[in-house]
């Protein structure tokens, strides 16, 4: 276990599915070099198979007694899907529109179709999915070479490219696959958690750029923190498929809002929700009943008082109020460490007084809240 | 490794004797003089003519690792025999390995799930006491090894340090078009590295790292030979460099290949045990050799009572699974590749040898050693407290723990 923990919480009511998060991240860092078929976000519509496809099934994570399970690599063209693109410069020669290679999954390949028949009770909703930066890491675990570690500073989990000789058991090991190999370069890849970015007092690309503001970004132990009110506070946030026991770092707040479903004869069911319980149970636990009627109540207080600090954190006024990074804190680890504290490029998030009180060891700081 | 490895088609005239299976003790190798230069020596004549020694490899079954496809296929393997022949001259010493493998697997193209065949040969960094080599599964702590590997993999871009980012985009973020975007690519594809041959250090699996500066220079190639299913592996090497000193009587050496076709990689490997080679000429190497070689007699039936008393409480091998999966290291395959000496001194003292083995995160129940006052202490008791006869028993019946050599005709 890490010192401290960055986490991200990700608030499903709001998610649009605009994949914005997904084109940040993309641009950012995986248009080249071997990754251009990697998604380290990716944003995919529940119920669906996902990206890569069927990644529930294909096993990995911790067993109940807590041995590694095994799991299966995934292939690129019949999971991940092969990039493909367009003859774009052949169109103005009066060529036919067509893909460079014949299209077989990719990361939306199942967006917005969803279950249920139309209009009775159809559902769907969006997950956006990075990887979970987890406390008991499974990737981490099954690396044979000691390649993957975790960050003491913040829990950031990496590979080092190094020491990765590109046997891909922590693909295998990652329940969530959420890391990749790169045949390019024969080594894996994850997501990072933009930490150049964050050292330097910016937010991970996919959160700052969220158009739907749903993802808050800080480190659970600082209790100013809108993370930490939301996961240790108010306990509103829930870790997705905390069965496989790897102790994820990214919480949701679970969808609470959908519509009602409509009779045969296209009345209301009065009561109703479209989102199954048992499916939110599959996906979040069953913590999460707690959680929706906590919210739940929260809309009915508001109702009434006008006032709600969940609603208030859920609604996500600022961004300068949503991440709390702590430069102080990265500055400091850089000095100690002999090395040239960077100037944060962007002030807004950076609040690094809570480095002076916060102890990192203390049982209700750092990672593991399970 | 020549590029060209995949491409071979023809025969080689080198002789290829059916792999069957007239091998049933270790044999040594004995490396012959020559005086030429082993440059290009994956084509030359100088190893048209040599005498092989066959060993056998067994699959690797002491950890179980975590890919359900590595299970699937390599469920029934068994061992098969590689053929081996050294020559030395007064600088260089180089190795020929010749072994079947019907499947052609090499790791190219834009796939994520695919594997090339390798090999890989490995020496200790200190051999002055034969009864403690290091563990043959890449060492021990103070018992380093050095590996030599060389995998069927084309065109690796690793990151080179060199920090031309100007060709670490993608092709559509340039302002490229046509003839300009064509030297773009020929100007990428220029940073491959066409050769995946690799030398580590290493203290135990898990601590292997690799040596990125040119202090372990080694020469390896793969030549796939498509008419007979096999491979021929060369590596050549200085005698002596710093981290290992070949130059003397004899040495022990080990031989690791992997079938790409069976998802192969890491340790899911065929192993031998340590061998030896004598430099033909010099004199003095026997004590070595037949050290490293002995067969500890006994009596088998009493050696396997012993080993069910005492060690399948914990210990899997074979057809014996009374103990719980991930317990202890797995018995099953280790007489192919444990000397008597290592058999005998894991039984008498534990400690001597402990490999940081999986992470033990990965198997939180049983954790095969503990860390106390910074160094690893074996979960396993001694059990030094045994007859001096039973432990023979047990080290000679531990002894054929391995699965069957494989019946291969050509």
């Amino acid at each position: 276990m890490s010192k401290r923990q960055l986490a991200m919480v990700m608030d499903l009511n709001k998610c649009i599915g605009c994949q914005t998060c997904t084109v940040a991240c993309k641009t950012q860092w995986t248009n080249r070099n071997g990754r251009e078929y990697m998604y380290w976000n990716n944003v995919e519509t529940y119920p669906g198979k996902g990206y890569p496809k069927n990644w529930m099934e294909l096993g990995g994570g911790f067993d109940a007694s807590g041995d590694i399970k095994a799991g299966t690599i995934p292939n690129l063209e019949a999971d991940y899907g092969v990039p493909w693109d367009y003859n774009y410069e052949s169109l103005a020669l009066g060529e036919t529109m067509l893909p460079n290679v014949e299209p077989t999954w990719g990361p939306n390949w199942d967006e917005d179709v969803g279950t249920g028949s139309f209009p009775n009770d159809n559902y769907f909703f969006y997950i956006p999915r990075i990887c979970n930066h987890c406390t008991n890491p499974s990737c981490l675990s099954a690396c044979p070479r000691d390649a993957i570690f975790k960050r003491d500073q913040d829990g950031v989990v990496l590979v080092d490219l190094d020491r990765c000789q590109g046997y891909r058991f922590c693909i295998a090991g990652c329940p969530y696959k959420k890391i990749y190999f790169n045949p390019k370069i024969s080594k894996s890849e994850k997501c990072i958690l933009c930490f150049p970015r964050i050292e330097k007092g910016l937010p991970p690309a996919c959160a700052q750029q969220c158009v739907g503001r749903i993802r808050f970004v800080g480190f659970l132990d600082d209790e100013d923190s809108q993370v930490h009110k939301l996961v240790n506070k108010y306990k509103v946030a829930l870790p997705l498929r905390a069965d496989y026991g790897t102790q994820p770092n990214v919480y949701y707040i679970p969808p609470t809002e959908a519509p009602v479903k409509f009779d045969a004869e296209g009345k209301i069911i009065e009561g109703s929700n479209r989102i199954p319980a048992e499916e939110l149970e599959k996906l979040f636990g069953s913590e999460v009943h707690t959680v929706i009627k906590t919210i739940k109540s929260e809309i009915a207080k508001r109702k009434v008082t006008g006032k709600s600090e969940i609603l208030d954190l859920l609604i996500a006024y600022q961004h300068s109020e949503m991440f709390r990074l702590d430069n102080n804190y990265y500055n400091n680890i850089a000095k100690s460490k002999g090395l040239n504290a960077v100037a944060p490029v962007d002030q807004r998030y950076l609040k690094g007084l809570n480095t002076k009180t916060v102890s990192h060891f203390s049982l209700n700081a750092g990672g593991g809240h399970h | 490794m020549k590029t060209e490895f995949f491409k071979i088609k023809t025969a080689f005239s080198f002789g290829f004797l059916a792999f069957t299976s007239s091998t049933l003790f270790a044999e040594n190798i004995i490396a012959t003089k020559v005086n030429s230069s082993f440059e290009g020596i994956e084509t030359s004549n100088i190893i048209k003519d040599l005498k092989f020694t066959e060993i056998s490899v067994y699959p690797q079954k002491t950890i179980v690792l975590n890919d359900k496809s590595v299970a699937e296929k390599n469920s029934q393997n068994i061992s098969k025999i590689i053929k081996v022949s050294a020559i030395y001259n007064d600088s260089d010493i180089a190795f020929v390995i010749k072994w079947q493998d019907r499947t052609l697997s090499i790791q190219e193209g834009y796939k994520t799930d695919i594997y090339g065949d390798g090999f890989a040969v490995q020496f200790p960094k200190d051999y002055s006491d034969p009864k403690k080599l290091p563990y043959i599964g890449m060492g021990s702590e103070n018992r380093e090894v050095l590996v030599h590997l060389q995998k069927a993999v084309p065109n690796i871009y690793e990151p080179n340090g060199n920090g031309n980012v100007e060709l670490q985009i993608s092709r559509n973020n340039t302002n490229y078009f046509d003839e300009e975007l064509k030297q773009f690519d020929q100007n990428v594809s220029n940073l491959a590295r066409i050769d995946y041959q690799k030398s580590f250090v290493s203290a135990g699996f898990r601590s292997l790292t690799e040596i990125k500066d040119d202090s372990a220079k080694v020469d390896m190639n793969m030549v796939y030979n498509h008419n007979y299913g096999c491979w021929k592996g060369t590596l050549s090497r200085k005698l002596k460099d710093e981290y290992i000193n070949l130059n003397s009587p004899s040495f022990p050496v080990a031989f690791a290949i992997w079938d790409g076709d069976k998802n192969n990689r890491g340790g899911t490997k065929l192993l031998s045990s340590w061998q030896t080679v004598t430099l033909d000429g010099k004199t003095g190497g026997e004590v070595l050799v037949s050290e490293i070689n002995n067969i500890q007699t006994g009596n088998l039936e009493n050696g396997k009572a012993q080993f069910k008393a005492n060690c399948i409480a914990c210990h899997i091998a074979g057809e014996m699974k009374s103990a719980m999966s991930f317990m202890a290291p797995d018995l099953t395959n280790i007489g192919g590749y444990a000397s008597s000496a290592y058999i005998r001194e894991s039984i008498i003292d534990p400690n001597a040898v402990i490999v940081p083995g999986y992470n033990r995160n990965a198997h939180k129940n049983f954790e095969w050693y503990q860390i106390v006052d910074g160094k690893r202490i074996s979960t396993m008791p001694s059990f030094s407290w045994l007859d001096e006869n039973i432990t023979n028993d047990i080290v000679s019946y531990v002894q054929t723990l391995k699965t069957q050599i494989k019946e291969e005709k050509k």
